[in-house]
């Protein structure tokens, strides 16, 4: 399967798409590219807002105790027009976070990629309305 | 003989009027009907890559490339189990909304070359000297000092009637719904609805200056003509209105907007749009973005500033780099 | 000759003490879908966003303001006078008040929600399409757009709820789920839950006025559903129109201003 950067430099000469330049805002400027994390948690809730939805998963850490992250994905408007609702991802669900730490040091990361514990990701399938029914 | 005669003209007129009244339909008081759900399709650069020189549609050889390349992207957005999911920091890469490729070769179809006319040299000297020599906030450049060291797409205020319709990674929703009198222009992000009186009224008075100017439309056979004016100089032209680099970015308040839509067929809705500045631009240029019909298409609320976490965390986090230790945002 | 003039006066004035008084029922012109058009531009003239219960004149939030901000009296739009909540919803309430300045969504320009974004200070419109009712609001730019199709249900809850209509007669009704909660009814702090359910229903008595009521209902906040009404003016000026009120700019230095390299002091 190509990479994401394979498929965008092959584009590049037709200008197919330009880079993904996640429009919302600079994830860089609140993320720390300097603290990846990998976390492993269960679902306590998702909130499905805008700009980007976060999803609260509680982690338990080597010692023990628990601490709530906030996990930032995407806007939730793409998985609503998928089919996908504010039911679709439950509490108490366990998910794998990788992804990097807020800079301001809180236990907030944004969902690089975030997947169910047989490593299958959220969200991914329902049907897609971007290609309208007359053309699919 | 009268007969054949009839035929040919029967013939010739089902061909020749279609193809000049477009077969629009109505709406029950007579106006041309655009209503509907056109979201945008992301793909077509803004400018004309230079090598492309006047032409304005793709080969078809160039054209089979990019929906090839489309083909692959959804199958890689498809694949159930994570790979590399998204590049450096950013949410999983599937979340987004690529629409289909078209064969356009550039959204600006005027100048002939597909590319923007020159700055005037007081734009250019606007643009270098503002906000103290910072320059007009656009793409994030490292620096949090303040909110407004980010551009109103990050605030969340708006992204400019321009910045509304170009299409984006995803939320590429317009809906055109009317009235008597009225045509409704609806935009996902961020929540716009353009309220376009027909009926013949001024514009606001000049003192009155809106992100979103002032819209006045009126008909030209079944093309929505539509004038806005009092804009202020706080936005910017490009996806978002941001001002990225490589975007038109920054505009003057005596910018004139004339956009025209015309619906070609069942299923397009040709949107145009001519930027008339000459304080920014030499000379004014236009885009068209054909817009694809799809009633299936949700427009869903997108409350930006009600959940803009972000702003918080990109502030304190730029305070906490300063001080190199961690501060708590607020709730 | 005289007693028969009498006679005839006496039963013309008797039939007209019978007839119903100022029945003038008014029927709306139609819109293109055949129903009463209720398109216009309308404002709330009462002070219902400071307060849906009964309120005495009062300070505002910032003495600084003096008079400008600071709050007029006005009877209450509540139908028995008060809202029924739950007393551990009254605490909360009472709480919102108190942090009123920092804590109303009015303050901090997020959109107000279903009923408040219809008595706000600023005028709303409504444009009635053959594909939808738009409700456009002039605060904040928010809006709805009410599906007078088949009822869809909420994906997600969102500020302006999940709005699916339809007509009884000439009055509009409005059945509004999937609200998030989050918005507040006034300045005073009332407020719903994640169960909020309103049902809204609009009509003209006459060509000037839009009768309004709300019937409000949340069983983790209220001990029994309650209802507000009131007109709503419409504006007559032929230059009406909505401007613009994008409040995110004014109320950046209030939610970030301390995250600034130099707060202000």
């Amino acid at each position: 399967m190509r990479t994401w950067v394979t498929i965008l430099a092959a584009s590049a000469s037709l200008l197919l798409s330009v880079a993904p330049a996640w429009a919302h805002h600079a994830f860089q400027a609140e993320f720390d590219k300097g603290k990846p994390v990998h976390l492993t948690g269960t679902v306590t809730e998702m909130e499905w807002i805008n700009p980007h939805s976060w999803i609260h998963i509680d982690v338990k850490n080597p010692d023990g105790t628990v601490t709530n992250w906030m996990v930032e994905c995407g806007s939730p408007n793409i998985m609503l027009r998928r089919g996908f609702t504010k039911r679709s991802l439950e509490a108490g669900t366990e998910l794998t976070v990788q992804g990097y730490q807020a800079k301001n040091g809180t236990n907030r990361a944004n969902g690089s990629s975030v997947t169910f514990k047989d490593g299958k990701k959220i969200f991914v399938g329902g049907s897609n309305p971007d290609i309208p029914e007359d053309q699919k | 003989m009268s007969t054949r005669i009839l035929l040919f003209v029967t013939a010739i007129a089902s061909v020749i009027l279609p193809a000049v009244w477009g077969q629009v339909p109505k709406t029950p008081w007579g106006d041309p009907d655009l209503q509907g759900m056109w979201p945008g399709n992301m793909g077509v650069p803004l400018q004309r890559p230079e090598n492309l020189g006047t032409r304005a549609t793709l080969t078809d050889e160039e054209f089979a490339k990019r929906e090839a390349q489309a083909r692959k992207q959804a199958e890689a957005d498809s694949q159930s189990t994570a790979a590399s999911d998204s590049v450096g920091i950013g949410p999983p890469s599937y979340w987004v909304e690529r629409g289909t490729p078209s064969r356009q070769t550039s959204l600006i179809i005027d100048p002939p070359n597909g590319r923007l006319p020159p700055l005037t040299a007081e734009e250019q000297q606007l643009r270098k000297e503002a906000r103290g020599g910072k320059g007009f906030a656009g793409e994030w450049r490292g620096e949090a000092n303040s909110y407004d060291d980010l551009n109103i797409y990050y605030r969340c205020i708006t992204r400019g009637v321009l910045g509304s319709i170009i299409p984006v990674i995803y939320n590429n929703g317009n809906q055109i719904l009317q009235s008597p009198g009225l045509v409704i222009i609806r935009n996902e992000m961020i929540h716009e609805t353009r309220v376009i009186p027909l009926d013949g009224r001024p514009h606001l008075n000049p003192a009155i200056r809106q992100y979103m100017g002032d819209s006045r439309g009126h008909w030209e056979g079944n093309t929505l003509v539509i004038e806005t004016t009092n804009f202020t100089d706080k936005d910017a032209i490009g996806s978002n209105g941001a001002g990225y680099p490589g975007d038109p970015g920054h505009h003057s308040a005596d910018l004139k907007l004339t956009e025209r839509l015309t619906r070609v067929d069942a299923n397009t809705l040709n949107y145009q749009a001519t930027i008339d500045d000459p304080k920014t631009w030499t000379k004014p240029w236009t885009i068209l973005i054909p817009l694809k019909r799809n009633d299936h298409y949700q427009l869903l609320e997108y409350a930006c500033h009600e959940g803009n976490i972000a702003m918080g965390d990109i502030l304190s986090g730029a305070r906490a780099d300063e001080s190199k230790a961690p501060t708590e945002p607020r709730p | 000759m005289l007693n028969l003039v009498h006679t005839t006066i006496a039963a013309g004035i008797a039939l007209a003490l019978l007839l119903p008084a100022a029945a003038q029922t008014y029927r709306p012109p139609r819109a293109a879908d055949g129903h009463a058009d209720l398109s216009g531009i309308y404002q709330a003239l009462n002070t219902a966003n400071w307060d849906l219960g009964d309120h005495s004149p009062q300070p505002g939030t910032m003495w600084q303001t003096g008079a400008i901000n600071s709050e007029p009296a006005g009877a209450s739009v509540v139908e028995g006078g008060t809202i029924p909540y739950k007393p551990e919803a009254l605490e909360k309430k009472k709480a919102n008040f108190a942090a009123r300045r920092t804590n109303d969504p009015e303050a901090k320009c997020y959109m107000p929600g279903i009923p408040r974004a219809n008595y706000m200070g600023y005028p709303f419109q409504i444009v009635q399409s053959p594909r939808g009712i738009m409700f456009i609001y002039e605060f904040a730019s928010a809006n709805r757009l009410v599906n007078m199709g088949k009822a869809e249900e909420a994906g997600s809850d969102t500020w302006m709820g999940t709005n699916n209509g339809h007509w009884e007669g000439d009055t509009l009704v409005v059945d509004v789920t999937g609200l998030n909660g989050l918005a507040w009814f006034d300045r005073a702090g009332d407020f719903g839950g994640k169960q909020l359910h309103v049902v809204e229903r609009f009509s003209r008595p006459d060509p000037y006025h839009l009768n309004y009521e709300a019937t409000i209902e949340d069983p983790t906040v209220y001990t029994r559903p309650w209802k507000i009404s009131m007109p709503l003016y419409r504006k007559v000026e032929k230059s009406a129109q909505l401007f613009e009120f994008k409040c995110v700019e004014f109320v950046e230095e209030l939610l970030y201003g301390q995250y600034k390299k130099q707060p202000n002091k």
